[in-house]
């Protein structure tokens, strides 16, 4: 069944990787003339481990083989493909593209396994500049690229084996790195584990720790959730579990780098946080890919439990290919996202920087289940080009003296079309529940559509909602009060952005903050003029 | 009827509707291919979007369960003493030809049927739902003509043949720089089985409009209304719409500016108790530049269902449009609930759009501020509720209009609140 991939070498780059700087410096220049304008457009030549196309029981079996999965995983897995034989694509969203053949895809690819480099110079050198593309600290790298297992001292370490003293952790990010659907290695591991915090690749987990998998996968998102969501239980071939002890404030933020990078594979990642009574964890997901022409898949489940007095924040930066400027290729995004405050006084943020994919479907909810527990939504949608995003969130008010927060900004330029689709609602006994919720549109030009669906739904008369919402366009003012002191046009208008987004940007850890900042300003380039 | 009980999917409240639009004898060729389409599509259900909130195929199903239920449906009291308004001239839409009209309003019968298939787009169904019931009942149809510069000042009331299977199809147009008011009475204990209205009112340029939508059907009524709006170059339309009662209700509004500088002010109350299901559902569609909207709804939930549906829709090149939404519910019992879906779909960058929607309860802080100045809280709460709602009214300035329609909500808050 297994194919391995050809020769690295066939794959033809559509990025403009290359070792020539004159060459690079024309395409650089004809880049910024473009519309296109995607930063983290290349792609990394690594052999990988590529199943055939298609979805079926064989593939299912296949992939679960492969990841060692225990019975009872499968049997999972088998009736979720068993139910999503049942199941239409769902076609309500204002999301308009070709039918997707679902069995012209591979369902899973991982890189050929590592067998441990003595140092960076013998890594393959291409790995080296994704990474360095994406940012990753040189000692990160060298767990990443299978140098070394976290645990092992690096020739880059301080040598100190002291714990950090209090207040030191908070520049400190542990990446478990999913590169395309294997998560690579794991970092940091020693230090989350003296905290008793578990941070590790989900399929990992289902061999360690099957008791706590067991127990919560699925328990957020069922099998039976969604057709993209039953999909990815079918097929899910890694992602991240996170467990966080009661009582324990996590030492660092987690953070995964989701990199899509083999053609046609589609990216099905499972992730599954867990904070036990009184913990508290922050989890960030960045996300970048190739560029590249054909549409590539991504159906993402993300399931968060938080149980009594815990709190989880989840913060995605988005960034995936958008397509060209005719609409061409670019990430189908179809992905669930769902917390779950299980306990009383729990507490689950999410904030979201979408500025890429060509498709975004995503609606990251909470379900307000204990009582005084709160859920927060704070998005930032930037479309521009052909992209199109329907995203919004759930807030279910279940708990009694609940009270939920949504903000949404969203920014649509170029041809595009951004939809906000939100739903609040109080159940009959979710007595003094609160919602605030604000969207605004921001529209740059003639030829996009900003669009607002909100679902305002209360069952309780203590139950008190509020719903505000906002289009306009840039003001010629500032704009004009830019421009007057010298600032070019489309610095000015990403400036104006950038003070439009701030309420969303304030709620972003540090690290991802300013990277955010920047992909707003690039993701609008080419829309002012 | 034959061809009836050869259907399968259909739930039995469906096909007692088609049979009853089948026993209807008159009008038959403009009627069939409404009734053969209905019959292709059924009733809507909450799958269908526009229709989320208020599963007609249920809500109805709920409502005439047997052959039995039809065969029993009241012919229902449906004697109105007086009109809303003082001094107004009544059109009986299935006559009328006999009023005593004043000068340069024209009324005259027609035979036509209402455009079931121009569907607007904002419903997304092969076929408008309440059009084509209206047209397979074939709905008693009246046009209406208000000449160019002729201000009316006498209210004009319209109102639907009396008896249970009221449908009517009324065609208004009112003339260039022309005024006018009219007010839709809808009352009478009507029937499980729906009743229908279908108006189209095209006002032209510099044209004034008042339209009053007073709906205080009997408790078991179903009654599924629907007003079609065009508002030419600077002319202003009003539109005020009281539900006040009925059963199982869908008022739908759909208006369209087609003139710069068209104005466009829609108000409203609904009042809610036990029992009910009320439906109104909105479309303000800015077709050309420079056009301004606003549009409030209060609602008062004792019991019940309410749904509020409001789409501010923003054609390409329609710029400097100015549109606002609002719809306040105050819930007072956890008997009733209400659901707002307040929409934005702007293809046009210059625009200043936004809703609000706000749900909630009496605000303590003010209930103290009474009581602590010595009002009971029965009284203080009373107070309240008629505050949130006269703020609506109040906006309609003329002084006879809002005593009018303030003693409707009285009397409706005495009695249920």
């Amino acid at each position: 069944m297994r194919k391995r991939h050809p020769v690295p070498g066939l794959l033809i780059p559509v990025s403009m990787e290359t070792d020539m700087p004159a060459v690079q410096e024309t395409i650089d220049r004809v880049r910024k003339i473009d519309v296109d304008q995607y930063k983290y457009g290349f792609e990394t030549l690594i052999e990988m481990d590529v199943a055939p196309k298609g979805l079926n029981e064989d593939i299912i079996r296949l992939i679960s083989t492969k990841k060692n999965e225990p019975q009872w995983m499968l049997d999972w897995r088998l009736k979720a493909f068993e139910r999503w034989k049942t199941m239409e694509s769902p076609d309500w969203a204002r999301l308009d593209y070709p039918p997707i053949d679902f069995q012209d895809i591979h369902y899973y690819a991982a890189p050929k396994s590592m067998s441990g480099p003595a140092s960076l110079d013998e890594v393959d050198p291409e790995i080296l500049r994704t990474y360095e593309k994406l940012g990753i600290p040189l000692k990160e790298q060298e767990i990443l690229a299978g140098v070394r297992k976290a645990d092992e001292p690096s020739e880059f370490d301080d040598n100190s084996d002291t714990p950090p003293a209090e207040g030191s952790y908070s520049g400190r990010v542990a990446v478990d790195a999913v590169f395309d659907s294997v998560s690579v290695a794991t970092t940091f591991k020693k230090e989350l584990q003296k905290a008793g915090v578990i941070f590790m690749p989900i399929s990992e987990a289902i061999r360690e720790h099957p008791e706590l998998v067991q127990k919560y996968l699925g328990s957020v998102v069922p099998i039976s959730d969604n057709f993209f969501a039953t999909m990815n239980s079918a097929v899910f071939t890694d992602g991240s579990f996170v467990y966080v002890p009661k009582g324990v404030r996590c030492p660092m933020e987690l953070s995964t780098y989701f990199r899509i990078n083999e053609r046609n594979t589609g990216q099905f990642e499972r992730t599954l946080i867990i904070a036990d009574e009184g913990s508290y964890v922050s989890y960030l997901e960045g996300c970048t890919a190739p560029q590249r022409d054909e549409n590539q898949l991504h159906a993402a489940v993300v399931e968060l439990v938080a149980l009594g007095d815990a709190e989880i924040k989840y913060s995605t930066v988005q960034n995936w290919y958008p397509g060209d400027k005719d609409g061409k290729g670019g990430i189908y995004n179809f992905v669930t996202k769902r917390g779950d405050c299980r306990g009383a006084n729990s507490r689950i943020s999410w904030t979201q920087v979408e500025t890429g994919s060509a498709i975004t479907w995503k609606y990251p909810s909470c379900i307000l289940r204990g009582d005084n527990s709160r859920g927060e939504f704070y998005s930032i949608a930037v479309s521009n080009g052909r992209q199109q995003i329907d995203s919004g969130t759930k807030m279910i008010h279940l708990g009694k003296n609940t009270s939920s927060r949504i903000i949404s900004k969203g920014i649509s330029a170029g041809n595009s079309s951004n939809t906000y689709r939100g739903q609040v609602s109080a159940h009959r006994k979710a007595s003094n529940a609160r919602n605030f919720t604000q969207c605004d549109s921001l529209l740059i030009g003639e030829e996009c559509g900003a669009h607002t669906v909100p679902y305002i739904e209360s069952k309780n008369a203590t139950a008190q909602f509020e719903h505000e919402a906002t289009t306009s366009k840039i003001s010629e003012d500032q704009l004009f009060y830019c421009m007057q002191r010298g600032i070019p046009e489309e610095e000015a208008v990403a400036l104006i952005v950038n003070g439009f987004v701030k309420d969303v940007i304030q709620q972003l850890p540090m690290e991802f903050a300013v990277e955010a900042q920047k992909l707003i300003g690039i993701s609008l380039e080419g829309s002012v003029g | 009827m034959s061809v009836v009980t050869e259907l399968k999917t259909r739930t039995p409240a469906e096909t007692q509707l088609l049979q009853l639009a089948e026993a209807r004898g008159e009008n038959e060729n403009a009627r069939r291919p409404a009734i053969e389409a209905l019959r292709r599509d059924g009733l809507p259900t909450r799958k269908v979007e526009a229709w989320h909130y208020t599963d007609l195929r249920a809500l109805v199903g709920r409502r005439i369960k047997d052959d039995a239920a039809v065969a029993s449906l009241k012919a229902g009291d449906d004697a109105i003493l007086e009109p809303l308004l003082a001094n107004s001239v009544v059109i009986c839409l299935d006559d009328p030809v006999s009023a005593h009209l004043p000068d340069g309003v024209m009324a005259t019968s027609s035979s036509s049927v209402a455009d079931w298939q121009a569907s607007p787009n904002h419903l997304d169904r092969s076929i408008d739902t309440i059009r084509a019931l209206s047209a397979a009942f074939g709905a008693s149809s009246a046009k209406i003509a208000v000449s160019s510069k002729t201000s009316v000042d006498t209210p004009i009331e319209l109102r639907p043949a009396a008896g249970s299977d009221s449908h009517f199809y009324a065609q208004v147009s009112v003339g260039e720089g022309a005024s006018a008011t009219f007010v839709e009475r809808l009352e009478g204990d009507g029937s499980p089985a729906p009743s229908t209205g279908v108006s189209t009112l095209t006002i032209a340029d510099r044209a004034n409009v008042l339209w009053i939508v007073d709906q205080e059907k009997g408790a078991e009524a179903s009654h599924l209304g629907q007003l079609n709006v065009t508002i030419g170059a600077d002319a202003v339309f009003r539109l005020f719409v009281l539900n006040a009662g009925g059963g199982l209700v869908r008022y739908e509004v759909h208006a369209e500016t087609v003139g710069e500088g068209a104005d466009v002010q829609i108000r409203g109350a609904n009042l809610l108790k036990d029992g009910q299901h009320v439906d109104v559902t909105t479309t303000l569609n800015h077709r050309v530049p420079n056009t301004t909207a606003t549009e409030t709804f209060r609602n008062v939930v004792t019991g019940g269902h309410g749904v509020f549906q409001g789409m501010i829709k923003v054609a390409k090149g329609a710029q400097k449009t100015d549109a606002k939404m609002a719809c306040n519910s105050l819930l007072l019992s956890d008997e009733g609930d209400f659901s707002a879906k307040p929409e934005l779909e702007i293809f046009a960058d210059d625009v200043q759009c936004g809703h609000g929607a706000t749900a909630g309860e009496i605000d303590a802080d003010h209930l103290f501020y009474l009581m602590s100045r010595g009002i009971p809280e029965a009284t203080a709460r009373a107070l309240l509720v008629k505050a949130f709602l006269g703020e609506v009214v109040e906006e309609l300035e003329d002084e006879a209009i809002v005593e009018a329609l303030e003693a409707r909500i009285d009397t409706w808050l005495d009695t249920h609140a």
